[in-house]
């Protein structure tokens, strides 16, 4: 799975735009939009008030969990926990990017915002590889890991499955004959 | 003795923190740990001044625009006041000052340190020290002599000691205090004070009490102390007088004694029992500022009453007395005074605990501000009982207006009657207050206008919401504009006069064609504008001058007026203008606002004449303006929001309340606009606030109205309120297309189904809790259709009464629509007909013919012309018949065979006084059948004939209002049984349908034979009438002519004998005349032909109810209740 593909399917999530412009709802295929009324809040998908923005057609709010204090608390909390805390949402990675990238200008403290997610996205992959270390080194069968979100499965996926491929291989030639099965995360 | 204790807020971080007055008392200055020194302009400013001065602040002084304060680096520094520039250091320390002061006159300041030396410092001359030194510890405080000679000091070490400055000796020392090695672990700060103006006495905060040292002799001579306190003295202040102390504890007490008595007047208790670390008195002595180690300010106020014996206080908070009156209205202060009036009542038993928390965590509280001027009047209006009659007031009402400007001190205990309310200050609807350098010049639904007023930049930011209007403006505001509106055509600005230049009105006509988009009008010499508002293609600005100034959209002066007084506010929307002014003074926190609504464009007219402006109580206004449809509304200062009732003679109903929305106690919504379609209260939540701040950018809420009506926990009730709101926002409908704006169809007939689907419901639920008497109530408010669906539910569901009653009302409701048709179309036969609808017209009539009402009017003259003839007639002999059918009164002659239940004509009595004639013109029109059909046919067509001949000839629609209708179509008979005996012997329905037939069937007969027999006579004048009156119109005068000296009967007898002498061709001529007048023959064919297809429907629905009936009765037998849940309307809904 491409990174760009997990971004597309975050474009899906709800935010709320605030437009400078009328218009009557739209009937999409995934359901209608609307009505838009100059300065009063709407929920559209990201995808929209992307486009919208970059037409500077209106103005982004920001998701709730956007915002310095909370993402801090996010922070310590996943420091201090050793296991992966619930992130506040399922492509926090990916919206942060998309919105800081181009509504910047619409949210308060963009940089630190920047800052603190990335940290959190470091924390969280510095923990996923720290598992898949002690998985490995450990040689266990299965793991169960939770609170992960698409964007970090997939930055390890592909790296994870052909490590353990490979030294499946190397294994089953050093030990012929014996029947040593790794399952596959 | 009550004084009030101001809800606290929040100033500092937590730590230490200090606080003092500026001289003249207009400030409250604190430092606290963060390093900051705020300077407050009274305990409710949202935006204090800030100056950093360090790192942390450990104390601070004040004098002569002078601010002293010991940072954490070693420094007492200096900054101006208030502008907060630093302006030198003073002295530094080899650790942090402690502690300083001021001497009496400013010339000097005293500082302890924590390196054991005290430093007093000339201001002019900081090179000229002197230093003290003997103090073994760390110095706690430091307290100078007002008369300069004495210094004296307390110490880590434990001692106070007084010192000589100019020798810097030590002349005494007391061990008072337990030693630490710091200030930090020092029980108590141990502030000392000297005793102002008299000088003689020194407090000293020792453990729980104050033990006063007399100068000179340095004995003690007294101890203050209070059996509640029981945790050590802080800090001690002298009121500014000398004669009251105010010492505040560690556990929070505040404490007033009065010196010379050594009795405590005042004892308040921290609300959260923090410790005070810091304490000032006003220097007008009305007042005590204290601060916490929790970086929280607090104020005690009205401490003037405690000290009613001192003269010196009381006049001092006297004076005091304008300023606070005057800017109570400055800025953000909503809360009621009423809040004062009970808190001061109550504070001195008041727990601590019971004030909200989120108060003085939030920094941005709107809050009380200062009311000193009022406390001692709230408290003796508390304490004042009854007996204080109105003759007093009356007497005192003159001295009560000018008491805010003039107190002469003496006036005081004599009145005690309501005390006038400051009167609320002009405001531009959509505006922050004027007074914040970043604020909302206007927010409406057009866009925003933001003003800029801060050391780089004045400038005025025009943003709208939709681009497609405008692209953002940018302007400088070099005229100093404070007002502003915002339309879709132009932004409009005015600012106030100076002594140099006149008021302006400035407008940006951004939509104007031509290149000058922009023109400026000065207003007269002394006249301000104090509110201004845009309508579609006018402007119009409210002045000083009681004026009201109009101007077109491209600057042509207009029509002025003056108003009846000083402007609140003004709102425009289209062609209407909205305007609050000062109807007159309010009392006891109430304000009077009177209200005009006027109406330019075609007809000029004033629809709201000066009217009161309903507010709630203790409140002002906050926001007025109109619906994006154009329906007047305002909000109170409680968040009332009222919307214009139209339909119930311009009164106001609340329709929802923001405060009950907000979260926390000192959370408010700020309203941006209000639409009725689709129903929203747009706002922007401020949170710890009355009005949003402009950065961060906050966002639009929208918040649903909420009519106050009783029970809506309720289903019922759930349902009334939203039946309700649905026809009061709908109202605008009715307004919008009388002055003549096109109007949403479809929006208004989607509202008028759900109108009528919310009246389903409640019928059904009614229904469901045996209430029949307002089931019928309610179907009284539906439409036809939906009456029908009713009777099906209420048939279906086994009430057949009820249905009876409902089918009544749906024939009398389908006349009434057929009574209209005809009035609209036909207009020159109807006049005869007319009157009588006049006579009879019900309330729901009424409002339906309101808008023939016009034509009608017009016709009254031609009318009239005929009435003396008609009215002839109406007395003849033969009329005689035709009246009875008509008059109200004359239900005896009604009375036909075909009713021998009582309760149907008991209930006709209640629903419609005409009912019973209904009989009587159907059975009549039913004989005029039966000259050309068999009877059976004629009963069929009886039902449908009688409404269509009646209505055509345009009599009134009630009339045919027959119950017996159904039971007459002859198809469905068995069905027919079971109606007609549910109506006459609803017991009996349990009986088996065989036993029932046969009564029925003998009803049947009954009701069959009578119409030929009893009123073929009236048939036959009814019938001649219509010809023979057109006649006898025509021939009257030759009769009269013939035969001067007869009377009117005899006219009318002599008359029916000539028209009876006519030859039968004449006189089908006249009938057919007659006919022809009151409805062309075509027309009441098509009208049949309605009928018809009604009566089907009826009879479809009739043979509905017969199976259903059927089954009642057998699940009656059953005794299973049939479910009457609201699913069954829903289905009928759905069936339709």
């Amino acid at each position: 799975m491409d990174p760009s593909e997990v971004e597309f399917l975050a474009e899906k999530e709800v935010v709320k735009i605030i437009p400078n412009f009328s218009l009557d709802k739209i009937y999409l295929i995934g359901g209608d939009l609307g009505p838009f009324n100059p300065g009063l809040p709407v929920d559209v998908p990201v995808w929209l008030a992307l486009n919208l923005k970059q037409r500077q057609k209106c103005r982004i709010v920001p998701p709730e969990w956007m915002d310095v204090e909370k993402l801090e608390e996010i922070r310590e909390l996943e420091r201090k926990e050793d296991t992966f805390t619930p992130v506040p949402s399922p492509y926090y990675m990916e919206l942060t990017k998309l919105l800081l990238n181009h509504a910047s200008d619409n949210i308060p403290k963009a940089d630190e915002i920047r800052t603190l997610v990335k940290d959190i996205w470091d924390t969280r992959i510095a923990k996923l590889r720290l598992s898949a270390d002690s998985f490995i080194s450990q040689q266990e069968a299965h793991a169960k890991l939770d609170n992960l979100t698409l964007m970090e499965i997939n930055t390890t996926r592909s790296f994870l499955l052909d490590t353990l491929n490979c030294m499946y291989k190397l294994r089953s030639n050093l030990q012929p004959g014996s029947k040593y099965i790794s399952d596959v995360v | 003795m009550p004084c009030e204790r101001k809800p606290m807020r929040y100033g500092h971080s937590e730590g230490h923190t200090d606080v003092c007055f500026d001289d003249t008392g207009k400030y409250i200055v604190t430092c606290g740990s963060d390093g900051d020194v705020r300077i407050w302009e009274s305990l409710d400013d949202d935006d204090p001044k800030s100056i950093n001065v360090g790192e942390k602040a450990y104390s601070l002084a004040l004098k002569n625009g002078k601010l002293v304060t010991a940072a954490s680096n070693n420094t007492v520094q200096i900054h101006t006041f208030p502008e907060g520039d630093p302006d030198g250091i003073l002295t530094r320390f080899t650790t942090n000052a402690t502690h300083i002061t001021y001497n009496s006159s400013g010339s000097r300041v005293a500082a302890g340190s924590s390196d054991f030396m005290v430093k007093v410092v000339e201001m002019y001359d900081s090179s000229q020290q002197k230093t003290l030194r003997g103090h073994t510890a760390p110095i706690l405080s430091v307290t100078f002599d007002p008369k300069d000679e004495f210094l004296a000091s307390a110490s880590c070490d434990g001692s106070v000691a007084v010192w000589k400055i100019e020798e810097q000796t030590q002349v005494t020392s007391w061990p008072l205090l337990q030693k630490s090695n710091d200030v930090i672990n020092a029980k108590s700060l141990c502030r000392l004070a000297w005793q102002p103006k008299a000088a003689k006495l020194l407090a000293v905060p020792v453990e729980t009490t104050v033990q006063l040292y007399q100068r000179d002799s340095w004995a003690q001579v007294g101890t203050l102390s209070d059996d509640l306190g029981t945790q050590a003295i802080n800090v001690v202040a002298w009121s500014p007088c000398g004669k009251f102390l105010a010492a505040g504890s560690i556990g929070g007490l505040l404490t007033v004694w009065d010196v010379e008595s050594k009795l405590c007047v005042e004892r308040q208790t921290h609300e959260k029992g923090y410790t005070v670390c810091g304490l000032a008195w006003h220097p007008s002595g009305g007042q005590i500022a204290y601060t916490d180690t929790e970086g929280c300010l607090g104020v005690l106020d009205g401490l003037s009453s405690s000290s009613s014996s001192s003269s010196t206080t009381t006049s001092s908070t006297m004076t005091k007395a304008p300023a606070s009156y005057d800017d109570l209205f400055d800025d953000d202060d909503d809360r009621p005074l009423d809040e004062g009036i009970s808190e001061g009542a109550r504070s001195p038993a008041k727990n601590p605990g019971d004030e909200d928390d989120d108060d003085d965590l939030i920094p941005a509280t709107g809050r009380a501000r200062n009311r000193s001027a009022f406390l001692d009047d709230e408290n003796s209006l508390d304490t004042g009982s009854l007996k204080q009659g109105l003759d007093k007031f009356v007497d005192d009402v003159g001295s009560a207006i000018v008491l805010p400007a003039a107190v002469a001190a003496p006036l005081r205990p004599v009145y005690d009657g309501p005390m006038p309310t400051p009167p609320q200050k002009a405001f531009q609807p959509g505006s922050t207050p004027a007074h914040l350098m970043h604020r909302f010049m206007m927010w409406n639904s057009v866009g925003i206008v933001r003003g800029y007023n801060d050391d780089q930049d004045n400038a005025i930011d025009v943003e709208f919401h939709d681009t497609a209007v405008h692209h953002a403006m940018h302007l400088t505001n070099s005229l100093g504009h404070t007002v502003a509106d915002l339309s879709q055509e132009a932004v409009l600005l005015a600012c106030p006069g100076t002594d140099e230049l006149a008021s302006k009105l400035q407008c940006l006509h951004f939509s104007s064609w031509d290149t000058n988009k922009e023109w400026m009008v000065d207003l007269p010499k002394g006249e301000d504008v104090q509110a201004l508002c845009l309508g579609q293609g006018w402007a119009a600005a409210a002045t000083s001058a009681l004026m009201l100034r109009l101007f077109s959209i491209g600057g042509m002066q207009r029509e002025l007026f003056s108003l009846p007084g000083p402007v609140v506010c003004i709102a425009g929307h289209g062609e209407q203008l909205l305007v609050v002014y000062h109807r007159g003074t309010g009392f006891d926190g109430e304000q009077a606002l009177g209200v005009q609504l006027l109406q330019f464009g075609q007809k000029r007219r004033q629809v709201i004449h000066g009217e009161p402006l309903p507010l709630s109580r203790k409140s002002h206004l906050s926001w007025l303006g109109f619906t994006a449809e154009g329906t007047p509304c305002f909000i109170d200062s409680e968040g009332v929001v009222r919307l214009l009732n139209r339909s119930l003679g311009n009164m106001w109903t609340p329709v929802c309340n923001t405060r009950d929305n907000c979260k926390g106690k000192s959370d408010h919504y700020w309203v941006v606009g209000v639409h009725e379609n689709p129903q929203q209260l747009r706002c922007i939540p401020c949170k710890g606030s009355r009005y949003p701040p402009t950065l961060p950018r906050p966002a639009v809420a929208v918040l649903p109205f909420k009519l106050p009506l009783c029970q809506t926990t309720t289903e019922k009730g759930q349902m009334e309120e939203q039946y309700w709101r649905s026809v009061l926002l709908h109202n605008h409908y009715g307004f919008l297309s009388s002055s003549g704006y096109e109007i949403d169809e479809e929006g208004q007939s989607q509202a008028q189904k759900e109108q009528q689907e919310l009246l389903m419901k409640m019928f059904a639920l009614s229904c469901k809790l045996e209430r029949e008497f307002r089931s019928v109530e309610l179907a009284e408010l539906m439409t036809q259709n939906v009456v029908t669906l009713a009777i099906r539910y209420a048939s279906r569901s086994g009430r057949m009464a009820l249905a009876q009653r409902l089918s009544d009302l749906a024939l009398e409701k389908a006349n009434q629509l057929q009574g209209e048709e005809p009035q609209e179309e036909e207009e020159e036969p109807l006049q005869y007909t007319r009157r009588n609808t006049g006579y009879s017209q019900s309330s729901s009539e009424m409002g339906a013919d309101r808008q023939h009402s016009s034509h009608r009017q017009a016709q009254e003259e031609e009318v009239d012309e005929e009435q003396g003839q008609e009215e002839h007639m109406d007395e003849g002999d033969v009329a005689e018949s035709k009246r009875q059918g008509l008059n109200p009164f004359a239900k005896g002659t009604a009375a036909s065979p075909e009713k021998p239940s009582p309760k149907p004509v008991s209930k006709e009595g209640r629903v419609n006084p005409f009912k019973v004639s209904s009989g009587l013109g159907r059975s009549g029109s039913a004989g005029g059948q039966n000259r050309v059909t068999n009877v059976l046919d004629s009963m069929m067509s009886s039902s449908k004939k009688p409404t269509a001949l009646l209505s055509s000839s345009g009599s009134t629609g009630k009339l045919n209002k027959t119950p017996f209708l159904k039971p007459l179509a002859p198809r469905p008979k068995t069905k027919t049984q079971s109606t007609l005996l549910h109506m006459n012997a609803p017991k009996a329905a349990n009986k088996k349908a065989a036993e029932e037939r046969e009564p029925a069937v003998c009803r049947l007969k009954q009701t069959e034979a009578p119409p030929p027999a009893s009123p073929a006579e009236d048939v036959e004048n009814k019938k001649h009438k219509s010809g023979f009156q057109l006649w006898l119109e025509d021939n009257r005068r030759i009769i009269l002519a013939d035969n001067p000296d007869l009377e009117e009967t005899d006219v009318i007898k002599e008359a029916i004998g000539r028209f009876r002498t006519l030859s039968a061709d004449d006189r089908l001529t006249w009938t057919e005349r007659a006919k022809g007048q009151s409805g062309d023959v075509a027309d009441m064919k098509k009208r049949k032909r309605g009928e018809e297809s009604r009566g089907d429907k009826n009879g479809q629905s009739e043979a509905d109810e017969t199976r259903q009936s059927e089954a009642d009765e057998t699940s009656a037998k059953k005794k299973k209740p049939l479910d009457t849940s609201t699913k069954l309307s829903a289905f009928a809904f759905n069936k339709n």
